[in-house]
Formats: C-alpha cells, sequence, structure tokens
C-alpha cells in the first residue's frame, strides 16, 4: 500500500468512528423509561447510558423488594406484622426493615417527635388509612395520642417490638426517600451515568444533567401546574410535603393527611416545603418534619441538619434557607 | 490512484464528514416534538402532538375506570375522573413539558413531552 492509499484508509476509519459514535451518542441519550403504581403511590424511572434496560430493570426489583417489606396493608409485609403484634411479642424481620425503621426512629428523635414513624394509630382514626376521610372526637384523639410514641419501637437484632397493643408503625413517610438511597447505590454500583428517579414526588437525580443542571418543578400548592422550578446539580435528593396531597375539607377547613404528633390534628402552619439533601430518607422523613414545625422552626432545623429548603407558608408566600434562593426560579419570571 | 480517484475519494470523504457532523449537530440541539403522552397502569395508550391547534376532548379508559381529558391552548387537564378523591381534576392545568396529571386510583397518567422550556421531574 502506498502512503496515499493508507491516508485514505485513515480517513475513511475516521469516519466510521464518528458515525458510530454519532450513534452511540443518540442511544444513550435516550433514556430507558417505566412508571409503576407502588408504595401508594406512583415511581417514574428514568435511566441513561449503554446498560440502561439492566439497570432499570435492577431499580424496579429494588423498589417492588422494599415496598413488600413496608407495605402495612399486605400481611406478608414486616410492617404489618410488626403492627400485628404490637403488645404481643417482638417479630422477626428483615435486616433491611430494621435499617429503616432505625433511621425513622433517629430522625424522630432529632426532631424532637415532629416525625414520628409510629402515626399510624392517628392516621387511622383520621381516615386517612381507609380513605372514609373523618373528624375523630377530641376524646377519641386524646386517648389515640398515647399510642404515639417512638419511645415505643423496641428493636432488638432482628426483631421489632411495639409495647403497646394498638400501636402501629407506618414508614410512610421514609420509604421513598430510603428506596431512593438504595437506588443511587445501584446506580453507583452500575456505573449509571445519569438518571432521574421519582417516587411519589421525591426525586433523585443522579449524575451530570444534560444541560449542566438539573431542572425540578415544585408544585404549585393552590394553583395550576408549577409554582417554580429549583435548578441542582449532580446527584441530590429532593422531597416535598404539602397539604394538598391528601386530604379534605369540611365546613371551609383544609384536613391534609399530615398529622401533627402533638397535637393530634392535621399540621396546618405552612402549605408546602421542599428539602434539598444528600440523603434521601433524611430529606423525605424531614420534609414531614419541617411541614409539621412549620416556617420558624424548618429554617432553624434545616441549618442543624445540613439540607436547604423552600417553603411556601399560609399566605402562599415563599421562604428558603440561605443559599437556595438563587436556585428557584419562580414561574411567573419564566420569561418563556 | 490517479488524480480522478482522489477527487472522488476526497468529495466522498467530506460528504461523509458533512453528513455526519449535521448529525451530531442537529442531535446536539434536538429539539423533542411537544405530546401528550397517556399512559394506563404504566403503558403508553395514547399520544397526541400538542400545539396551539390541538382542542379536544376525550375519555381515557383503564381497569380501574376512566377520566375525561380536555386540551386547549397547549394545556392539559381532567375534568371528570371516577375516582374518588378527584385530586388529578383538582391540579387543574399543566403546560410544561415534564409535568404529569397523576391519577392514582384509576392509575393513569398524563404526561407532557417535550424539550423547550420543561423540568426533568417535579417534586410534589
Amino acid at each position: 500500500m502506498n502512503k496515499k492509499n493508507v491516508i485514505t484508509v485513515l480517513g475513511w476509519i475516521f469516519v466510521a468512528t464518528v458515525v458510530a459514535f454519532a450513534f452511540v451518542r443518540k442511544f444513550n441519550d435516550i433514556p430507558a423509561t417505566t412508571e409503576i403504581y407502588t408504595m401508594n403511590t406512583i415511581a417514574d424511572i428514568k435511566v441513561y447510558g449503554s446498560n440502561k434496560k439492566v439497570v432499570l430493570q435492577k431499580v424496579v426489583e429494588e423498589i417492588n423488594k422494599i415496598n413488600e417489606l413496608t407495605d402495612d396493608f399486605s400481611p406478608h409485609s414486616d410492617v404489618y406484622k410488626i403492627n400485628e403484634n404490637a403488645g404481643i411479642k417482638a417479630v422477626y424481620v428483615h435486616p433491611e426493615t430494621v435499617d429503616m425503621v432505625k433511621k425513622a426512629v433517629e430522625i424522630a428523635r432529632l426532631t424532637n417527635g415532629s416525625f414520628d414513624p409510629a402515626i399510624r394509630p392517628l392516621s387511622q382514626i383520621w381516615g386517612f388509612k381507609d380513605k372514609n376521610y373523618r373528624i375523630p372526637s377530641k376524646e377519641t384523639i386524646k386517648n389515640t395520642l398515647k399510642l404515639i410514641n417512638y419511645n415505643d419501637i423496641v428493636i432488638n437484632k432482628n426483631t421489632i417490638f411495639l409495647k403497646k397493643k394498638g400501636e402501629g408503625i407506618d414508614l410512610g413517610g421514609i420509604a421513598k426517600g430510603y428506596t431512593l438511597d438504595c437506588i443511587k447505590t445501584i446506580l453507583k454500583e452500575m456505573h449509571t451515568e445519569r438518571a432521574i428517579i421519582n417516587m411519589g414526588g421525591n426525586v433523585l437525580t443522579y449524575g451530570n444533567a444534560p444541560n449542566g443542571y438539573w431542572r425540578i418543578g415544585v408544585k404549585n400548592p393552590r394553583g395550576d401546574g408549577i409554582i417554580g422550578i429549583l435548578k441542582v446539580k449532580g446527584t441530590t435528593f429532593i422531597s416535598t410535603s404539602g397539604d394538598y396531597e391528601r386530604f379534605f375539607i369540611k365546613n371551609g377547613k383544609r384536613y391534609c393527611h399530615i398529622l401533627d404528633p402533638n397535637s393530634g390534628y392535621p399540621a396546618s402552619k405552612i402549605v408546602s416545603v421542599t428539602v434539598v439533601s444528600d440523603r434521601g430518607y433524611v430529606g423525605d422523613a424531614l420534609s414531614t418534619a419541617f411541614f409539621v414545625m412549620g416556617k420558624d422552626k424548618a429554617l432553624q432545623n434545616a441549618k442543624k441538619f445540613g439540607v436547604n429548603i423552600v417553603g411556601i407558608d399560609k399566605n402562599l408566600k415563599l421562604f428558603f434557607t440561605k443559599g437556595i434562593e438563587k436556585s428557584f426560579v419562580p414561574e411567573n419570571e419564566k420569561g418563556r | 490512484m490517479r488524480k480522478g480517484d482522489r477527487i472522488v475519494i476526497l468529495i466522498l470523504l467530506f460528504v461523509t464528514l458533512f453528513v455526519a457532523g449535521q448529525y451530531l449537530y442537529s442531535h446536539s440541539n434536538k429539539v423533542l416534538k411537544k405530546e401528550v403522552i397517556i399512559r394506563s397502569d404504566g403503558k403508553v395508550i395514547k399520544r397526541i402532538a400538542l400545539n396551539d391547534a390541538t382542542k379536544m376532548m376525550f375519555t381515557v379508559k383503564s381497569k380501574e375506570g376512566f377520566l375525561i381529558v380536555q386540551i386547549n391552548n397547549e394545556r392539559v387537564r381532567v375534568i371528570k375522573s371516577t375516582c374518588r378523591d378527584k385530586l388529578c381534576m383538582k391540579q387543574g392545568w399543566i403546560d410544561r413539558p415534564g409535568e404529569s396529571i397523576v391519577c392514582l386510583p384509576n392509575r393513569i397518567s398524563i404526561t407532557i413531552q417535550g424539550e423547550k422550556n420543561g423540568v426533568d421531574s417535579v417534586t410534589y
């Protein structure tokens, strides 16, 4: 082969490489997606990269696995067994259930019970479990409050025991965030470049966003669509608690599903709070706790926990921790 | 190799490079068509191109029940649902790519897809 032919061949190899690269890029730019109904909500999963289908499958399996442990309506779940045996005996459970309950109790302690995984009896009397919403009598609330105490959750090796009959745990305020932590581990193990997972409003952004930052809409608590866009970079968790998700209105008053473990009534100090954190379970549980606490205590505690928050008060006015306000683009300034 | 061959090869090379370059360029600036995607139990059952001329009302069925969906002015909302708490209806209009309305009891989701001015996800 003479010199010119070598150059020609090299040229063609170069062209072939460019074309192949373009195709691979196109393939990797289209995510593998799915939507599944689980944990009393919807999970929306998008995974990018060459092994996206395998990763997507693993993520779905992980979600289903954790749902089987925490589904308080399924007789096979650990949570159901723990609740059924309240005041009777300790129940042997899956190590992941132990881990999750430990973490829930830890957040309960750190928030002085504003988040309480032992909230279940209270949710029951308000009808948030059977969806037969009702306002319980003062007497019922008073009596039920005696059963709401995370200190009555006894964890001993791989067993969990609730001290009193009638007590019950509900991991609905932490399981979705916890699951996102597990998913993050999977994505890391599988060398996933980029993914975004939304579990009932709890979002995990993983890897670098296509355009530098992820744009996460924050639901408008009273009107249409979103109230603004939160711009976040890289891998992070975003969780929101609001009074619009599950609620009922009686005599003009709104009663939402997030109950204040101290008063026994639905929390109503603010209408929504979004937490940005680097741990899924922390963000999930703290959003509930902050919603119960209200603006001032939420802002103080956000600082203590090292997380950022965007809140919406009763007058639909936004409030922020320092350092996140500039990452938030209100919807009325969207300039489209 | 004669001079003619070289010219042909060079032309081919440039054409290919041009096509590949165009492909990469258009791809990096791709704008997904704005669409409304309707899923029942996670499976896509309907796709509707969304533009200012799209004006319609239709029923979406699932195993659990049905919704009536309205599209108008590049926005989408649910105007009737067989579910109990009607949270899907209370959500009102959505208009941004990335936003969605979900009716959990009916297992129906309505998502706007597209790239311009969109969001990657919504926290609620």
